[in-house]
């Protein structure tokens, strides 16, 4: 009898054993991207790489246009102090998806089966790509971070993301987007260990043809801390004494 | 003794500055950044905290009056990872009230007593960022 159970218990392990190794290949990948990733800009995108994805800006239409006109952001060559910005982000939205990547943060990389996340220092922003083999959802409004999907192309993760809102911008320098933003990436190790980020915008509303951009991050032992933006609107009362500040006044 | 030592000259920008002057939440327009002013004083108030540190000294200008003066730099995290290079790493205990150091920065545009800071030196004359002297 005893022997009996015991073959069965064997039996039930090998079972779950070969059930989650059938499940692993459901969710083949190469390389795992796992860790904790800080920016390690490419030489030739230094110059911006803290406020946008390319050094000119893209090419808007005339829709994109008019609201990049508006647009009052803190970087750039239209930079205006912060107390007279209109940049969503600093109303605590998200900041959307890839402006994401520049906000001046690590970024922890957890790999799940299934499903990749992106734990961002940066308000603790989090995005899901769902690497199951899920279809996009078109039950739910547009997001500010927008809805992930991806699959392994080899060593490559190949991310797509759609379903925005357009309240947030593109970049940290204005340059707006419309619903029907769709970002494509291609996220993969380089040869020395590098995550490499390989980005294209299509958004046929904003945008009069698709374009690219690229960011490179490097692996770093330290921990995801605490970023709140809250802290910045805090922030803006020391901003406003200085940018009020008159000098006659003061004795 | 708290004394000013004001100076305005050309800012080289250096790698290890780049750093320390990039604004994690804001660009710089409320700074002028062509200039450089250096003050000496008494820390009165040292805040290590989100979205930037922000450091206060009085400092006597040549009439005897005192100003206080107010820095900032990047986020605190972002101080807390820099190499050091042997010198003592940043932390909220870092400075104290009443220690005599020096700051260099980019002046409000606006004409405030206020620095984008591009160097801090603490009073025994170790440069805590932006460079060694």
């Amino acid at each position: 009898m005893l022997q009996r159970e015991t073959m069965l218990i064997g039996a039930l392990v090998t079972a779950l054993m070969l059930s989650s190794s059938l499940f692993a290949q459901t969710d083949e990948h190469g390389d795992d991207l796992s860790g904790v990733w800080t920016n390690f800009a490419i030489e030739a995108s230094r110059p911006f790489q803290n406020s946008a994805l390319r050094g000119d800006p893209p090419p808007m239409t005339a829709w994109a246009q008019e609201r990049y006109a508006q647009a009052k952001p803190t970087f750039g060559s239209k930079s205006v102090a912060v107390v007279e910005t209109n940049d969503p982000v600093y109303d605590c939205f998200r900041p959307g998806t890839p402006r994401i990547y520049l906000h001046p943060f690590p970024m922890e990389i957890i790999q799940t089966p299934g499903r990749v996340l992106m734990l961002f220092e940066y308000d603790h922003t989090v995005r899901q790509i769902y690497t199951d083999g899920r279809e996009h959802r078109t039950d739910l409004a547009p997001m500010w971070m927008g809805d992930a999907t991806g699959h392994w192309e080899g060593e490559t993760l190949v991310v797509e993301t759609v379903n925005f809102n357009d309240k947030t911008w593109i970049d940290r320098e204005g340059v707006p987007h419309s619903d029907q933003l769709r970002v494509l990436e291609r996220i993969r190790l380089d040869e020395d260990d590098n995550l490499l980020i390989d980005i294209t915008i299509e958004d046929p509303v904003a945008f009069t043809e698709s374009w690219t951009g690229q960011r490179r991050y490097r692996r770093v032992d330290w921990n995801i801390e605490e970023f709140a933006c809250m802290d910045n609107v805090v922030f803006a009362e020391y901003e406003q004494e200085i940018l009020n500040y008159d000098p006659n006044a003061t004795q | 003794m708290i004394r000013k030592i004001a100076s305005v000259s050309c800012f080289a920008l250096g790698l290890l500055l780049f750093v320390v002057g990039a604004s994690a939440h804001h660009g710089g327009a409320a700074y002028d950044g062509s200039q450089t002013i250096t003050v000496t004083g008494e820390v009165t108030k040292f805040e290590f905290i989100n979205p930037h540190v922000l450091i206060y000294i009085a400092v006597t200008d040549e009439s005897g009056k005192v100003v206080e003066w107010s820095g900032e730099l990047t986020t605190p995290i972002r101080l807390a990872r820099m190499d050091s290079g042997g010198a003592e790493k940043w932390s909220k205990d870092i400075l104290q009230p009443g220690d005599e150091i020096t700051l260099s920065g980019n002046p409000a545009r606006s004409g405030a007593p206020s620095l984008r800071l591009r160097k801090v030196i603490d009073s025994h004359g170790v440069a805590l960022i932006g460079g060694t002297n």
